[in-house]
């Protein structure tokens, strides 16, 4: 590196022409999670102390696995995007990023299918 | 030598020594010419001190009203006090518009007026009509920041070029041929200490003016002058070292510059019985007379007893009266200024101001085309080969005995331009370099290494305070034969401690004490000419102010003082005539008249 | 690359403490960073005492009091000392500023002094900018026209379109604020930090340049402009009150209006 020039450091591979897409999102995800978390929380608070049978009953109605599907949707999909530029920041060795980052996107559609499958269940019964 | 020093060497058709406003239009021209470039600077570029200037860059481009390049001529001629080279200030007025239309294709950020053109303000001096009409706004803005904003437009076009930028190398001294051209130049590299030689066909000089050679002055601690130290230890001569401005509006105790502009703006002056005292000494211009009348009449009101504060020795400058968007628009910058070093407000309080060192009119003598010229077997043209200069650094001499403002900015980019076109008709791209001889860098070392290993008793900073108080003493404002003949022996009393100075700092890497004792070095030379010039000069005009001798006399003093300066021969005087013609018959020359503003 | 302690040879440890001048009353503790590459020693942090009876206002007549008077070799950059240049920017108190510009009345206790963060040290407190000059030139920041000037004025701009610049022209490249954003520390390499940005977006806003396309191209890259996460430091840390921040999201919402 120290024999090249500094512009050609700072040029490097040239801009990606991307990122904006990622960055919105992460801004619309966002904003979306609000309304859905109220949601979920509300529902959370009323059916504290609430058995199993009626539990399922208020969360097997389409309005709560609607939202509930939203909110896992949007939560993992906000957190991977989330973390990837976490892990862009601070990890610069290019296998240990490589390596995290499958981590990451694993992470969250595994998670994020089976919390999602949760609520289909809860859902459809069976 | 205590030890041996190793060179680098670079060849180039041009070196340009000096990133400022000169150096960068200089160096881009050169570029655009095809000519292999390097520029040397021994600060970042944009932090050079065009950075600092604020008001504005004159041109007539007519934008605020009718204006013409001959009316700017002839307020620089009289602002001059005739001193000036009238073919060099033809050239500089004819060319200006263009060089600043060229600024603005650059993409400068002047500010505009509601037709979308340039702004232009008022200014000190300029007039229209030849002098008859009323005050002429011809100086084009970009707010209070022109100069920032001017070389940060330059050093950005200056990337676009093929340009090698040297950054931070300081210039030791010119390598001169035996036949008296200029082969190039040798220069430590900050960073490590390392020698390098620029082999070219052409040195620009474009290092600024030596303001530090004062204890209080606008300039910035990096001007001291280091072209002009070069020049003298090549034995060619500097000109017109006498004529140093003071700048009305310096800060009280800062020294930090309020733009003339605040009175192009509407700003005035008064003193400490709440009189506008500049109705008195210039009853049609007032607050918009030439800077020397101005600085004048504040150190009369000042001696008379008629000063503001506890001590009674500064004015007070108000734009408190002025509409507060106006000053947010165009006046920021020195309301940032006066908050920041005089603790005021301006809208609500004058700012305290004294005259403060402002702008060298002397420097390297130059032809309108950049070329150096000395006196030589009769001929006071005789072009030094191989060397330019251009900026505050030279003496072309559009500025005479007393710039205008607004006219130093011009200057920088009309002999910028100027020494490029030139360099372009008489260099063959890639000529090759004749031998050099073996021990033509040997001078230049010794000095270094003199400096390197100095263990005297006295520190840079000890020797460089004493230089800067008799300067600020003895070579002020107004001058008397007595305090120049003591300031004489005083300089050269301060001259000879140089041998005894001290440097502390033995490491090569970025060796700021050493650094500071070679610009001592260049400082001191022109101190001393400049004192000695300014005592032989034995008449009043532009900011040359002799008491014992207080009208200009021009059957013996309408010429060029000439210094040249040998440590051990001390100073040797000699005359160039003033250029008393004109480029073209689009314009006669201007004949000397009373100068009354 | 983060790193969250300073490598062995970095380490900064305790220097000299040069004695109060004698006699004076009133006087300021500065504690100044110091390192030469001449020899293998660590860094360190020098001591002196200023007497502020005969000293200019401002932190910088403070250091150049002391290498005047005290100490030659410590070494900084300055150069207008009027907040003009962008030389003496440094970490004073944990804040980047210019030391021209900041009055020693400003700091309550000691005056601590460090080179601006997470730059190379070429000696005391000189930072290596290489970098930092490369990426501002790699945003080529100089004028871009197709259609040709007009030949014997200026091109036109509107008040209205001119005082967009304001705010950004006046930055002075004195790397306080990028210097400043720990986005710029971790990924310097890549991110082009607040000031660069801050002059991207002084061009994009210009009325007269037509190649703000490209700009935005060049630009918009997930580091280059996306590692900003506005954490706002720059614009609190800015010696001329400019905000890096606003014009980094300027620019971000010009890559969200040209898709839709």
């Amino acid at each position: 590196m120290g024999m090249r020039t500094p512009l050609k450091n700072v040029r490097h591979l040239g801009s990606a022409k991307e990122g904006t897409i990622h960055w919105w999102h992460q801004k619309v995800t966002a904003v979306a999670l609000i309304p859905l978390f109220i949601v979920a929380i509300a529902y959370a608070v009323s059916l504290v102390g609430a058995d199993y049978e009626r539990v399922r009953d208020v969360l097997s109605h389409p309005f709560a696995t609607v939202v509930l599907l939203l909110l896992i949707g949007v939560t993992f999909y906000h957190f991977k995007i989330g973390m990837q530029v976490v892990i862009e920041d601070y990890i610069h060795t290019e296998i240990t990023k490589m390596v995290l980052l499958l981590l990451n996107s694993f992470f969250c559609a595994v998670v994020g299918l089976a919390a999602a499958l949760a609520v289909l269940k809860l859902a459809f019964g069976g | 030598m205590s030890e041996a020093y190793p060179i680098i060497e670079h060849k180039y058709d041009v070196v340009v020594v000096g990133a400022g406003g000169a150096g960068l239009r200089a160096t881009m021209g050169m570029a655009q010419a095809g000519l292999k470039t390097a520029a040397i600077t021994k600060v970042f570029p944009t932090r050079s001190h065009t950075v600092a200037a604020q008001g504005g860059i004159s041109a007539s481009l007519g934008n605020m009203g009718e204006d013409n390049w001959q009316w700017h001529m002839y307020d620089t001629v009289k602002g001059s006090d005739w001193l000036g080279d009238q073919d060099a200030i033809e050239y500089m007025c004819r060319e200006a518009p263009a060089a600043v239309l060229e600024l603005e294709q650059f993409g400068m950020p002047f500010s505009r007026t509601e037709a979308g053109k340039i702004y232009q303000r008022a200014f000190g001096g300029m007039t229209t009509q030849f002098g008859e009409g009323p005050a002429a706004q011809r100086t084009c803005a970009a707010a209070d920041r022109t100069g920032h904003a001017m070389l940060h437009t330059l050093y950005s076009q200056s990337l676009k070029y093929d340009t090698d930028f040297y950054i931070e190398y300081f210039a030791l001294d010119l390598i001169m041929d035996k036949d008296g051209s200029c082969k190039g130049v040798l220069c430590l590299c900050l960073e490590d200490g390392t020698l390098h030689l620029f082999r070219s066909h052409m040195v620009v000089l474009a290092t600024g003016g030596f303001g530090r050679a004062y204890f209080s002055c606008t300039s910035a601690h990096t001007c001291t002058g280091d072209g002009g130290g070069m020049i003298l230890r090549a034995g060619l001569p500097l000109q017109d070292m006498e004529f140093t401005q003071f700048h009305p509006t310096g800060i009280y105790g800062a020294g930090c510059l309020i733009t003339e502009g605040v009175r192009g703006e509407g700003g005035y002056l008064v003193n400490g019985e709440g009189e506008r005292f500049m109705e008195r000494y210039a009853p049609s211009a007032k607050d918009l007379a030439s800077r020397d009348v101005v600085s004048r009449s504040m150190t009369m009101e000042i001696r008379e007893g008629r000063g503001v504060g506890g001590r009674k020795d500064h004015i007070y400058l108000h734009l408190d009266h002025l509409d507060q968007a106006m000053i947010e628009e165009r006046l920021p910058g020195i309301s940032e200024s006066a908050r920041i070093f005089a603790g005021v407000d301006v809208n609500k309080e004058p700012i305290p101001v004294i005259p403060t060192v402002h702008y060298n009119m002397g420097g390297i003598p130059t032809n309108y085309h950049g070329e150096v010229v000395d006196l030589k077997d009769g001929n006071p043209d005789a072009i030094v080969p191989g060397l330019m200069a251009v900026g505050e650094a030279a003496c072309v001499s559009v500025h005479g005995a007393n710039r205008l403002g607004s006219n130093s900015l011009i200057d920088l980019v009309v002999f910028g331009r100027a020494a490029a076109l030139r360099a372009k008709d008489i260099i063959k791209q890639g000529t090759a370099h004749a031998p050099l001889a073996a021990d033509a860098c040997d001078e230049a070392l010794t000095r270094l290494d003199t400096f390197r290993n100095a263990k005297g008793g006295q520190s840079t900073a000890q020797i460089r305070d004493k230089m800067q108080r008799v300067m600020q003493d003895d070579c002020a404002v107004f001058r008397t034969g007595e305090s120049l003949q003591a300031g004489v022996t005083k300089i050269n009393d301060v001259e000879k401690q140089m041998a005894d100075i001290a440097t502390t700092d033995r490491s090569l890497v970025w060796n700021s004490d050493l650094v500071e004792t070679l610009e001592l070095d260049n400082l001191i030379r022109q101190a001393v000419v400049s004192m000695t010039a300014a005592e032989n000069r034995k008449e009043s005009r532009g900011a040359h102010a002799r008491e014992d001798f207080p009208d200009r006399d021009d059957e013996n003093w309408m010429k060029h003082t000439l210094t040249y300066h040998t440590t051990e021969g001390g100073v040797k005087l000699d005359y160039r005539p003033v250029h008393t013609y004109t480029l073209t018959d689009e314009i006669d020359y201007i004949k000397p008249k009373a100068r009354v503003y | 690359m983060v790193e969250l302690t300073l490598p062995k040879n970095s380490r900064v440890g305790t220097g000299k403490t040069h004695p109060k001048p004698e006699g004076s009353t009133k006087t300021k503790t500065f504690n100044v960073y110091r390192w030469s590459p001449d020899d293998t020693e660590n860094p360190r942090i020098d001591t002196y005492h200023v007497d502020l009876e005969d000293c200019g206002p401002m932190i910088l007549d403070g250091l150049i009091k002391i290498k005047n008077e005290i100490d030659p070799t410590l070494t900084f950059r300055r150069s207008c000392r009027e907040g003009i240049c962008g030389s003496c920017a440094m970490n004073i108190n944990g804040t980047n500023t210019l030391a021209c510009t900041k009055g020693m009345d400003e700091v309550s206790g000691d005056i601590n002094i460090y080179p601006l963060p997470h730059q190379p040290v070429v000696k005391d407190l000189v930072p290596d900018l290489t970098n930092f000059y490369a990426q501002y030139a790699s945003i080529k920041p100089w004028m871009q026209t197709q259609t040709p000037p007009p030949p014997d004025r200026e091109r036109l701009q509107s008040k209205e379109d001119r005082e967009k610049l304001d705010g950004l022209y006046e930055c002075i490249l004195c790397a306080c604020c990028s210097t400043s954003c720990p986005s710029y520390w971790w990924n310097s390499d890549r991110f082009l930090g607040p000031a660069i940005l801050l002059q991207a977006y002084r061009w994009l806003a210009d009325s007269r340049d037509e190649n703000t396309g490209e700009r935005l191209d060049n630009l918009e890259d997930p580091f280059r402009l996306y590692r900003c996460h506005t954490i706002m430091n720059c614009a609190n840390t800015c010696p001329k009150g400019l905000n890096p921040a606003k014009a980094i999201a300027e620019i971000k919402k010009m890559m969200v209006e040209r898709r839709g």
